[in-house]
């Protein structure tokens, strides 16, 4: 019956995701082993990224007893923290220094376990996660980014948000007013206002941790069920286990990685990376500062917005996110040695766009 | 008098007695050159007692010794108060160990009789001595506080003008009396090296450290097997001796670095009352520009009616900022005819505010992408980023008593006549009406 | 009704001020945005980011009269060295006027780029570690402590915070030191355990 071999089909692929004989601290901690090859710097790559969550979540609960979340006090709440709160330069400088090497973490995880074919059967759930942790790590991103309420804070917000309002042009009849209000919904109200701030900031400090715990904790339970990949064509001679040796590595790759976050966050303040014009606080009735831009993991998305029609992006953005939630399937019968091509590309676009886009854009369009 | 010479000469004497002395006993009595150990007579009391009392004495010593030879570092260490506090604090719970030590010591050495058959009297008077100087510390510790800081004026220079023959006792003829009793029983203890067991100190077996590792040869076969056993047991305990020392010590470090950062932090930072009242100042502008822009809403939301200035303030190059209706920035400029020329100042790209600035064109600018719109038509320029025009609003003329002279819609319908006596003092609104309809 | 009086005053006060010369100076803001590449705004030096001239916060057309007369009394003194407090302009504004006096500064719109010279390294307003005069070469805000040029700042802070530094290392190297013998214990035991198993 083709409902009973529709279903049987779907219990199987949950019992081969799922398998209960290997759920056990003997099968998970004790036995699993680590390949060891070439590649195998990849395998620090996930565990780097949720040390940087971890970090997050310290110093953002921290700067949560401070930060006042209105429009009239964000500000001097965060001047607040920085200059007299003991310690809440540096607290609020690792916040923003981590949330970049997370981000950057994250990207690096993403595409060292394309090129490793990591998704491969049975870890195609653990990818799916993976990509959805991806956006809502850059959710976060966007949504802290308002909480300062600096010109740079409130500019960027509207001008990302308002990028959505030019997908209206293409939809038909009355859908074309649908961008506008789902940005208002994002706002709460017609402008960036104190509705947007309130949202923003339950996403940032409630909805967006416990769905990311939720999965991150469904993503590791699945690295601890089916062990790392094979990672290479070729299965490595040599492995390690899991624990001791690997952990410890591990381990020490965090405590290293603290340290060398702890010094650049002592010494290199963020915000001197920004013109002081966008740091100053919002004022809804004067003008705006140039400069205005959004966060450097946005600009290989931004650039492009600046130079192409609208249409190109958007296509572009829905094709490439099809592609990445439906990889284990598109590029299961891919050989690695394609994979690492590909992300070698992407990697190419991502770095060049990011560090260069600026000059590029001088280039294409000499009077911006 | 007596002065210099407990502080001037003493230690000189001190010294030369203890180095001549001390080589004289290794030299012609080297079986007495040892710590006349009497742990084969009585043992419990001696582990009760002498592990504490070196153990403590040792860390003091050692924490004297480095202020004196590195004077520089030690008081640059000091300043930081967490640090100088520790330190003191370290101290005090080693002398208290001290004194635990040789208490055990001299009440075994009063009520074992075994030990009084090998007691000389230099035993007891060193270990008098001992305890006298350990008290002498911890007093000094507690109603003179912080040595650790004070010692780099004082006694280590004190100390450093004896070594290099330039005695000067001012760096410390004027300290409380216990610090001066402990400076001399120092100098005392030096002086009795070379008569007590003290010469121990020199005996020290440095070259254990570094001799290698002993092979043994059992025996019994028993013995072997437990040997085999015993070392592996040994080697789980020996990683966990060094994980806890060096998770301990790190974690101790880390704690101490942020320790009473983080009980500040909770607690909350306490501002001056300068920059108390400057964060008051800056909350409360903060304060008033949101009640500003909630009251320019309420006045948007009551009034048919808003004004922007006479028409004598427009200026043609300049346009003046005003608040429009929807609660966006729009600006004035006074047309080529005389009568107002509103603009939306809500750049259409992505709608930052326009910069008010005409220039030769006639053109002003969005900072943003540098979008160039024309001020009379509102259209942007070919290339610009922004696609849409910045709409024309619409105004309303009246003159001081209220009456409405003229008015033009946003489309550019005109009404009304332009009367130039009347001109003088007119004023030029916006008028709600005239908003409505308009996006 | 309130709020057509108040502009009415504004105005009446730029009407007045309108004789008095100009005071802004785009020559040194145009030099500050070639040298540095940064873009800068007037709130470097004033109290409002779009200059001293309108109606805004800080701004001439928005000053009380015991602020106006301030104002004037400050634009008389045209010596370095006298007090300033010159409502429109902010700490680093008031501070340039007091070192080098108006007579300099207006010498100086020829040559912005003498500025950094003329302050000299010792004000340092926001206690960074980098000369005011730095930073208005360098585009950043000499009245903001964490706004500076990141590689300059990088230098100085290292400097400042080395004690901090070092004993962070020395924690982290102590912590790795037993974290590796208390994981390489637990493995011997697990070891052993399986063995007698």
């Amino acid at each position: 019956m083709k409902a009973g071999t529709a279903f049987g089909a779907l219990s199987n692929f949950v019992k081969e995701r799922f398998p209960v004989d290997k759920m056990n601290f003997h099968y998970m901690v004790e036995k699993k082993e680590v390949p060891v090859h070439s590649m195998s710097w990849g395998y620090y790559t996930g565990g780097l990224t949720l040390f940087f969550f971890i970090i997050q979540v310290i110093t953002g609960l921290l700067l949560l007893f401070y930060y006042q979340p209105t429009v009239s006090d964000a500000y001097a709440s965060v001047e607040f923290i920085s200059k007299y709160v003991s310690g809440g330069a540096l607290i609020r400088n690792l916040h923003t220094w981590s949330s970049s090497c997370m981000i950057f973490f994250a990207m690096v995880h993403l595409i060292t376990a394309f090129a490793m074919k990591s998704f491969e059967k049975p870890r195609e759930l653990t990818w799916i996660m993976g990509v959805l942790l991806l956006l809502i790590t850059f959710t976060f991103g966007f949504t802290g980014y308002l909480l300062p309420w600096n010109q740079i804070a409130v500019n960027a917000s509207k001008v990302g948000l308002q990028s959505i309002e030019a997908a209206g042009q293409y939809l038909p009849g009355a859908l074309s007013k649908l961008p506008h209000t789902v940005i208002e919904i994002f706002q709460g109200e017609a402008t960036v206002g104190q509705s947007t701030l309130g949202r923003f900031y339950a996403m940032h400090v409630v909805l967006l941790p416990l769905a990311l715990i939720a999965l991150l904790g469904a993503h590791l339970l699945q690295v601890q069920i089916h062990g790392m990949s094979q990672g290479v064509d070729v299965p490595a001679k040599k492995t390690e286990k899991f624990f001791p040796v690997f952990f410890f590595k591990d381990i020490t790759l965090w405590t290293s990685v603290f340290l060398i976050l702890f010094i650049v966050a002592s010494i290199i303040p963020f915000d001197a990376f920004l013109p002081f014009p966008l740091l100053e606080p919002y004022n809804a009735l004067g003008s705006t500062p140039a400069g205005i831009k959004p966060e450097w993991y946005f600009y290989f998305v931004y650039y492009p917005l600046e130079m192409l029609p609208f249409w190109v992006i958007l296509l572009g953005s829905l094709i490439v996110m099809g592609v990445l939630i439906f990889t284990p399937w598109i590029f299961k019968g891919t050989s690695r040695k394609t994979l690492k091509l590909i992300a070698g590309a992407a990697t190419a676009y991502l770095v060049i766009m990011t560090l260069f886009g600026d000059k590029i854009l001088h280039i294409v369009k000499p009077g911006a | 008098m007596i002065e210099s010479f407990l502080f001037g000469a003493l230690p000189y004497v001190a010294l030369f007695v203890c180095i001549f002395g001390s080589i004289y006993r290794i030299r012609t009595q080297p079986i007495s050159y040892s710590s006349l150990s009497s742990q084969f007579l009585e043992s419990q009391g001696l582990m009760w007692g002498s592990l504490p009392w070196h153990i403590g004495i040792l860390l003091i010593l050692l924490g004297h010794f480095i202020a004196l030879l590195l004077p520089g570092l030690w008081h640059s260490l000091m300043l930081h108060s967490l640090v100088l506090a520790s330190v003191e604090a370290s101290g005090l719970g080693l002398s208290i160990l001290c004194v635990i030590g040789l208490i055990v010591l001299a009440v075994r050495r009063i009520s074992s009789a075994k030990i009084q058959s090998v007691t000389t009297p230099m035993d007891l008077v060193v270990l008098f001595l001992l305890l006298g100087q350990v008290t002498l510390g911890m007093v000094t510790a507690t109603m003179h506080k912080w040595g650790a800081l004070w010692c780099s004026a004082t006694t280590t220079p004190y100390v450093w003008s004896i070594l290099t023959f330039r005695p000067d006792i001012s760096f410390v003829q004027d300290l409380p009396i216990a610090m001066r009793m402990h400076i001399i029983g120092a100098w005392l203890l030096i002086l009795l090296i070379p008569f007590s067991r003290l010469i121990h100190m020199f005996a020290v077996p440095i070259q254990y450290l570094f001799r290698p590792p002993q092979i043994v040869e059992w025996t019994s076969e028993r013995k072997e097997e437990a040997a085999g056993e015993i070392f592996e047991s040994e080697e789980t305990r020996r990683h966990f001796m060094h994980a806890t020392i060096g998770i301990g010590s790190g974690l101790a470090l880390l704690s101490i670095g942020i320790m009473d950062k983080l009980l500040r932090f909770f607690l909350g930072p306490r501002l001056s009352q300068k920059e108390e009242s400057e964060l008051m100042e800056f909350k409360l502008k903060q304060l008033e520009r949101t009640a500003h822009q909630k009251s320019l809403e309420l006045e948007r939301q009551e009034n048919p009616y808003i004004l922007i200035g006479t028409l004598e303030e427009l200026n043609p190059t300049t346009g003046k900022y005003f608040i429009d209706y929807k609660m966006t920035p729009a600006m004035a400029f006074k047309g080529d005819d005389g009568l107002p020329n509103l603009l939306s100042a809500k750049c259409t790209h992505l709608g930052c505010t326009v910069a008010n600035q005409v220039n030769s064109d006639g053109k002003v600018v969005c900072p943003c992408h540098l979008s160039y719109f024309n001020i009379k038509t509102g259209q942007p320029d070919q290339d610009a980023p922004a696609k849409a025009p910045l709409p024309h609003l619409g105004w309303v003329l009246m003159d001081t008593k209220g009456n409405v002279l003229a008015s033009r819609t946003a489309q550019g319908e005109f009404t009304g006549s332009i009367d130039p006596t009347k001109l003088q003092g007119a004023r030029v609104y916006i008028a709600k009406k005239l908003s409505e309809g308009t996006t | 009704m309130k709020k057509a009086l108040a502009t009415f005053y504004g105005t009446l006060a730029i009407a007045w001020l309108l004789p008095l010369p100009a005071v802004s100076f785009p020559q040194f803001q145009q030099y500050c945005e070639k040298h540095s590449g940064r873009p800068v705004n007037c709130f470097m030096c004033h109290m409002n980011d779009d200059g001293p001239t309108g109606d805004g916060e800080g701004q001439i057309g928005s000053l009380k009269p015991e602020d106006l007369e301030r104002l004037n009394k400050t634009r008389a003194q045209t010596e370095p060295g006298s007090e300033i407090d010159n409502p429109i302009l902010n700490k680093f504004g008031n501070q340039i006027l007091h070192k080098l006096g108006m007579k300099k500064v207006l010498e100086l719109t020829n040559d912005p780029s003498k500025l950094p010279e003329a302050l000299g390294k010792e004000s340092d307003l926001d206690n960074d570690g980098i000369p005011d005069g730095q930073e208005f070469a360098d585009g950043t805000d000499p009245l903001n402590k964490f706004n500076g040029d990141p590689w300059k700042l990088m230098v100085i802070n290292a400097n400042r915070y080395k004690f901090q530094i070092i004993l962070a290392s020395i924690a982290v190297l102590l912590l790795d030191y037993g974290l590796a013998h208390l994981i390489k214990g637990i493995a011997v035991k697990l070891d052993k355990k399986e063995d007698v198993v």
